[in-house]
C-alpha cells in the first residue's frame, strides 16, 4: 500500500515514524520551556502573596473552568481514539472523531470567551480600569490576573493552532487524502493536542481552585 | 472492528473515566477546609492526570527509550530551572520600592 511508503532518507516506515515522533517530542520539550516561566511567575506570586492570590483566584469562574477541563479531557480521549482508528485504517471513524475533537476545541474557546467577558465586566482585566473589591489584595490580584490572562491566552493560542491542524486532517481524510492524513501525521497532531491538554490540567487547579475553601 | 482495536478503544475510555473521576475529586476537595493540604491534593491530582495523559494517550507506556528520555529530560530541565530560580527568590527579602514613602521614619525604629 502506498501509505506505508517512506521517504528516501529513512531505512523503513518504522524508522520514519520514530523520527517524526521524536521530532514532536523535542518540540513539546521546548513548549514546556515556553510555558515554564509563566508557571514560575505564578509560583513566585503564590508563595510571596498567598492571601492575595487566593482572594484573586476566588473571583474566577470555577464552574465554567471545571466544565472546560471536562471538555478538554474528553477531546483528548476522542483524539486518542482518532489516532487508533487511523492506525487501524478505520478512516470514517477517525474522520468523525477528528471533527468532534475540533468541535470540542471550539466549544472550549467559546466558554473561555464567556469567562473573559465576565472578567472584563467585573474589571478584573489588569489594565487601566482594573478594580479589585478587596483593596488590601489589589496589587497581588492584579499580578494574578496578569498571569491568568497571559497563561490562558497562550494556552488558547495553542489550542487554536491545534483546532486548525485537526480540522485540516479531518477535511483531508473526508476527501480521501489518505496519504496526506496518514497515521503518522495524525499521531503527531494528537501528541500536540494531548500536550496542550496536559498544560490545562495544571492551569485548572492553580487558577480556579486555589483558596476556594477559605475566605 | 478487530478485537485488538476494540481493546485499545476500551482502554482509552477507561483512562477517560479515571480522568473525569479525578477532576470531580479535585473540584470537590477544593471546597473542603484542609489548609495547606488543599494545595498538595490539587497539584498531586493534576500530576496524576497529566501522567495518565502522557502514559496512555501519548503512548509513553509503549514508547522507545529515546522518546522516554526526551520526555523525562524536559521535565528535569524545568525542575532544574524552577529549583535554581527558587533559590534566588527564596533567599531575598522583599524590598519596598525606593520611591515609596516609608510608613514610619527610619530613625524611629533603631532609635538612632
Amino acid at each position: 500500500m502506498s501509505e506505508a511508503m517512506h521517504a528516501a532518507q529513512f531505512d523503513s516506515a518504522a524508522q520514519q515514524e520514530e523520527a517524526a515522533t521524536l521530532g514532536i517530542w523535542v518540540f513539546l520539550a521546548t513548549e514546556l520551556m515556553f510555558f515554564g516561566p509563566l508557571f514560575f511567575g505564578y509560583y513566585y506570586g503564590r508563595s510571596h502573596f498567598p492571601d492575595g492570590f487566593a482572594a484573586a483566584s476566588r473571583h474566577t469562574e470555577v464552574m465554567l473552568g471545571t466544565i472546560n477541563t471536562a471538555v478538554l479531557l474528553t477531546s483528548s480521549m476522542l483524539m486518542a481514539i482518532a489516532g487508533e482508528a487511523r492506525k487501524a485504517n478505520a478512516t470514517r471513524l477517525a474522520t468523525r472523531m477528528l471533527l468532534l475533537v475540533a468541535a470540542l476545541g471550539i466549544a472550549f474557546l467559546v466558554i473561555k470567551g464567556i469567562e473573559y467577558r465576565h472578567e472584563w465586566q467585573e474589571r478584573l482585566f489588569p489594565g487601566a480600569g482594573f478594580f479589585f473589591p478587596e483593596h488590601q489584595h489589589a496589587a497581588a490580584a492584579r499580578m494574578f490576573y496578569f498571569l491568568y490572562f497571559g497563561m490562558t491566552g497562550l494556552h488558547a493560542l495553542h489550542l487554536t493552532i491545534g483546532i486548525v491542524m485537526v480540522l485540516v486532517f479531518a477535511l483531508g481524510l473526508s476527501r480521501g487524502a489518505r496519504r496526506f492524513a496518514n497515521a503518522e501525521r495524525i499521531e503527531v497532531a494528537a501528541l500536540y493536542w494531548h500536550f496542550v491538554d496536559a498544560v490545562w490540567i495544571f492551569l485548572y487547579p492553580i487558577l480556579y481552585l486555589v483558596g476556594r475553601s477559605s475566605g | 472492528m478487530t478485537n485488538l482495536e476494540s481493546h485499545a478503544y476500551r482502554r482509552i475510555v477507561l483512562v477517560w473515566i479515571a480522568l473525569m473521576a479525578l477532576l470531580l475529586l479535585t473540584f470537590g476537595s477544593a471546597y473542603l477546609k484542609l489548609g495547606a493540604w488543599n494545595n498538595a491534593i490539587n497539584l498531586g491530582i493534576a500530576a496524576v492526570k497529566a501522567l495518565l495523559v502522557a502514559v496512555f494517550f501519548m503512548h509513553l507506556r509503549s514508547a522507545s527509550t529515546m522518546l522516554r528520555i526526551v520526555a523525562v529530560i524536559a521535565l528535569l530541565m524545568l525542575a532544574l530551572l524552577f529549583g535554581l530560580s527558587h533559590t534566588d527568590y527564596a533567599t531575598r527579602t522583599m524590598q519596598r520600592v525606593p520611591w515609596q514613602t516609608p510608613p514610619k521614619s527610619q530613625n524611629a525604629e533603631g532609635g538612632g
